[in-house]
């Protein structure tokens, strides 16, 4: 990035970590708030709280679908570009969903149409939060084996849980809902996140030289991961919203939010435990 | 590479190639794409690939059982309890483990338990919605089967049985077929008529499918004897017009003359006289509970199986009902397919404009993004053979992309720490190093994505497998490679 250098030699790790615990903060309560109204940190979709979705293509306006579609719970509408169109349902019994579908067929025969179940949905509900936290328990126990020394590994570890905390608040903001790809996305984005952490951490500790420089040379190479990582899921969230390819296009919007977060908690959160656990220890010796 | 002085020759070639990672990765890529098999059939690309419901023509049902498995604790003896509980529930009752009972019927805890409270019959331990392994098996038999019949080549059934062998769902794919025809398969039934022999091989209607109440699964009668059976349960008036035309035809006085032929879809699927002893008992009275024997051994455990299809007419052991469904029309298929790959190639020319942005030497970004593509190449060569390319595939492979990128630019760096030094044993100790982080890295990812790859959260195992195949094929192949290239390429 040019002309910008990384010095963090002038900010004491409280400084660092200020401006991510602030926004930790904000994003905790608001998965709470969100939790109190919809039951789960991140307002579910279809997936998981049942419903039917429908991409297509055609020159009807939202309007004229609303008409088309009244009498049937209809969510959203989303709109893409050539005319593409995204329609969610909320969960209806079987005999309407029936009806649905043949209304679908019958004006928009070339629809892409997918139905959840309400109990299905549940079903599949629990076994993605299962798979978080198995991925969650997994991820730190490998850190910790790895690194076998207990406050970069909980660094590490944390810095995956504020990605993620971040990330979710940030997905209710931007509408994005929890659904099978975003919950993907998530997962993906514990192995994305640690990447620059572990690569922060092996060079701070196991290579020779003093702390600033170590640190200097890290963010060199972490950033330039994230930002290449970035480019190539910025090029496929591009087309993939032009092209109305949702279920890609919501995985890379979530490892978008992701990574922008992870920089920060990356190169100020972790890297700032890590300097005060340097520092600290540098402290001690025998006289 | 093709700088000035500093021209790749054919000697410089033949010693990175002669590096057995380097040789290794170009064998494998070279295997990836011939398993890939890009060719033209009459005119058009084809591959090897294969596509999932995402990106082609296709319909997927969700089946959920409606059934329960109870684990129990009781002093009765398990025969005397399933056929109490048969007749309590109106259910069909199997035992599936020494001490769990799967109840056909969707019946809740409160039901069940006032039910064993009332025949005194101990606790219910565990309560599940789903049946037994087996049980889903058999369900997969008759799905497939039907399918077959259907001829549509290109379908999948898979149970998805929980950690605990319970399975709750299944799941059916069916490519080029519409949704009203998927649901077809699944809730039609076969034409299933009993008929007995009259004079000579003439035969004549006894009763159709309806009037069989219920089927059993084979089993051994007496238990122990080893001979093989399937019972099964008339009606009263299906018992009534077996005894009728028994007597009528003289099949009571003559079994051996009089076969009782079962026929699906005007088929002869089993052909056996009446026993003696049923014979007897049926010129008494009408009949209810048979057994239908098929010999002894494994062949005739194969053939009760198949009987047992047969009985139920391609009826479901278990019923079952639509827990989600979804359908992709041909014209959007074809559009996924286009924006996946258009996705793909716009994904790698941005990395590669970053990459170039970042270190401006086209002797490090070209190997870079080139290593980065084919390993998307080599993967789809191995996924062609695990896994279908479904759109959350895509998204893996894309992922891997990123990783894949990650981890790339963490060797480069890591050898061109503090400028270039001509010495090929320090480049050695930091390839070694950036491999370590490498491999600290991809642990994470394959232990991240692991648990949905053995989960059954049905259309995201793609994704994880994908990443976890991508990830391993990373480590193990194009990275070493790189890392030789590069050192090869640095330290010229």
């Amino acid at each position: 990035m040019g002309p910008f250098r990384y010095d963090i030699s002038r900010y004491s790790p409280i400084k660092m970590m200020a401006v991510p615990i602030v926004i930790f903060v904000i994003a905790i309560i608001s998965l709470g708030v969100n939790t109190a109204h919809t039951g789960l940190p991140v307002t579910p979709g279809i997936d998981f709280s049942g419903g039917t979705a429908v991409t297509l293509f055609t020159g009807d306006s939202a309007d004229q679908i609303r008409t088309y579609f009244s009498g049937f719970p209809l969510d959203s509408i989303g709109e893409g570009v050539n005319n593409g169109k995204y329609i969610k349902f909320a969960a209806m019994n079987d005999a309407k969903l029936q009806e649905l579908s043949a209304l679908i067929s019958q004006r928009y025969p070339d629809a892409k149409v997918d139905q959840i179940g309400e109990s299905f949905g549940k079903t599949l509900q629990e076994q993605a939060i299962y798979a978080l936290i198995f991925s969650f328990i997994g991820m730190s126990i490998v850190v910790f084996i790895a690194f076998r020394t207990f406050v970069p590994s909980v660094a590490v570890v944390l810095s995956a849980i504020a990605d993620m905390a971040m990330t979710a608040a940030a997905m209710n903001v931007f509408g994005l809902t929890l659904n099978l790809p975003t919950t993907a996305a998530l997962l993906m984005l514990i192995g994305y996140s640690v990447d620059s952490d572990i690569l922060l951490t092996m060079r701070v500790l196991k290579r020779q030289g003093k702390f600033e420089e170590k640190i200097e040379g890290a963010f060199r190479t972490g950033i330039i991961m994230t930002t290449a990582t970035l480019s190539a899921i910025i090029g496929m969230c591009l087309v993939t919203y032009l092209g109305q390819v949702q279920v890609i296009y919501e995985i890379s919007m979530v490892l978008i939010i992701g990574l922008l977060f992870d920089i920060m908690n990356t190169w100020l959160t972790n890297a700032g435990i890590l300097k005060w656990y340097v520092t600290r220890r540098e402290g001690r010796e025998y006289r | 590479m093709l700088q000035g002085e500093r021209v790749v020759n054919i000697a410089d070639l033949k010693e990175i190639v002669s590096d057995w990672r380097v040789a290794l990765y170009l064998v494998i890529l070279v295997l990836a794409i011939i398993s890939i098999g890009p060719h033209f059939e009459d005119g058009q690309f084809k591959t090897n690939l294969q596509f999932g419901l995402d990106l082609q023509e296709g319909s997927w049902l969700q089946l959920d059982f409606q059934s329960v498995v109870i684990g129990i604790d009781t002093d009765k003896p398990i025969d005397q309890l399933t056929a109490d509980l048969k007749a309590k529930l109106d259910a069909d009752v199997i035992q599936v483990a020494p001490s769990k009972l799967e109840v056909r019927k969707l019946v809740s805890k409160e039901e069940l338990t006032k039910a064993f409270d009332s025949l005194q019959a101990g606790k219910i331990v565990t309560y599940e919605q789903g049946v037994s392994k087996n049980t889903a098996d058999d369900v997969k038999q008759i799905l497939e089967t039907k399918i077959n019949a259907l001829g549509t080549k290109d379908a999948k059934v898979n149970t998805l049985t929980g950690m605990n062998g319970i399975t709750r769902y299944i799941r059916v794919e069916l490519a080029g077929v519409s949704m009203k025809q998927a649901q077809d398969v699944v809730g039609k039934q076969g034409k299933f008529e009993i008929r007995v022999q009259t004079t000579g091989n003439d035969t004549e209607h006894v009763l159709f499918g309806d009037s069989i109440t219920s089927v059993g699964i084979p089993s051994q009668e007496p238990a122990g004897s080893g001979v093989w059976g399937v019972p099964f349960t008339l009606s009263e008036t299906g018992a009534n017009a077996l005894r009728n035309a028994s007597i009528n035809t003289g099949a009571v006085t003559d079994p051996e003359r009089h076969h009782l032929e079962m026929v699906l879809d005007n088929r002869t699927v089993f052909s056996a006289p009446l026993s003696p002893d049923l014979a007897a008992k049926i010129q008494r009275d009408p009949i209810r509970e048979l057994l239908a024997t098929t010999g002894k051994g494994t062949s005739a455990l194969n053939d009760a199986k198949n009987l047992e299809i047969h009985l139920r007419a391609g009826a479901l052991p278990v019923a079952v009902v639509i827990a989600g469904s979804g359908s992709v029309s041909a014209t959007l298929g074809e559009h996924f397919k286009v924006m996946s790959i258009l996705a793909g190639i716009v994904a790698l020319l941005f990395l590669a404009i970053m990459i170039f942005y970042r270190y401006r030497e086209p002797s490090i970004v070209l190997p870079m993004v080139l290593i980065n593509a084919s390993e998307i190449i080599i993967l789809l060569g191995i996924a062609r053979f695990v896994q279908q390319l479904d759109l959350s595939a895509i998204a893996g492979l894309i992922a891997v992309l990123g990783t894949g990128i990650d981890q790339l630019v963490i060797i480069t760096d890591e050898i061109l720490h503090e400028g270039k030094v001509p010495s090929p044993n320090l480049y050695l100790k930091r390839l070694t190093r950036a491999l370590a982080i490498i491999v600290i890295s991809a642990a994470t990812v394959i232990i991240a994505m692991l648990p949905l790859a053995v989960m059954s959260l049905s259309t995201l195992r793609g994704f994880a497998i994908i990443t976890i195949l991508g990830v391993l094929v990373g480590v193990l192949v194009t990275r070493p490679a790189y890392g030789r290239i590069i050192m090869y390429i640095l330290s010229k």
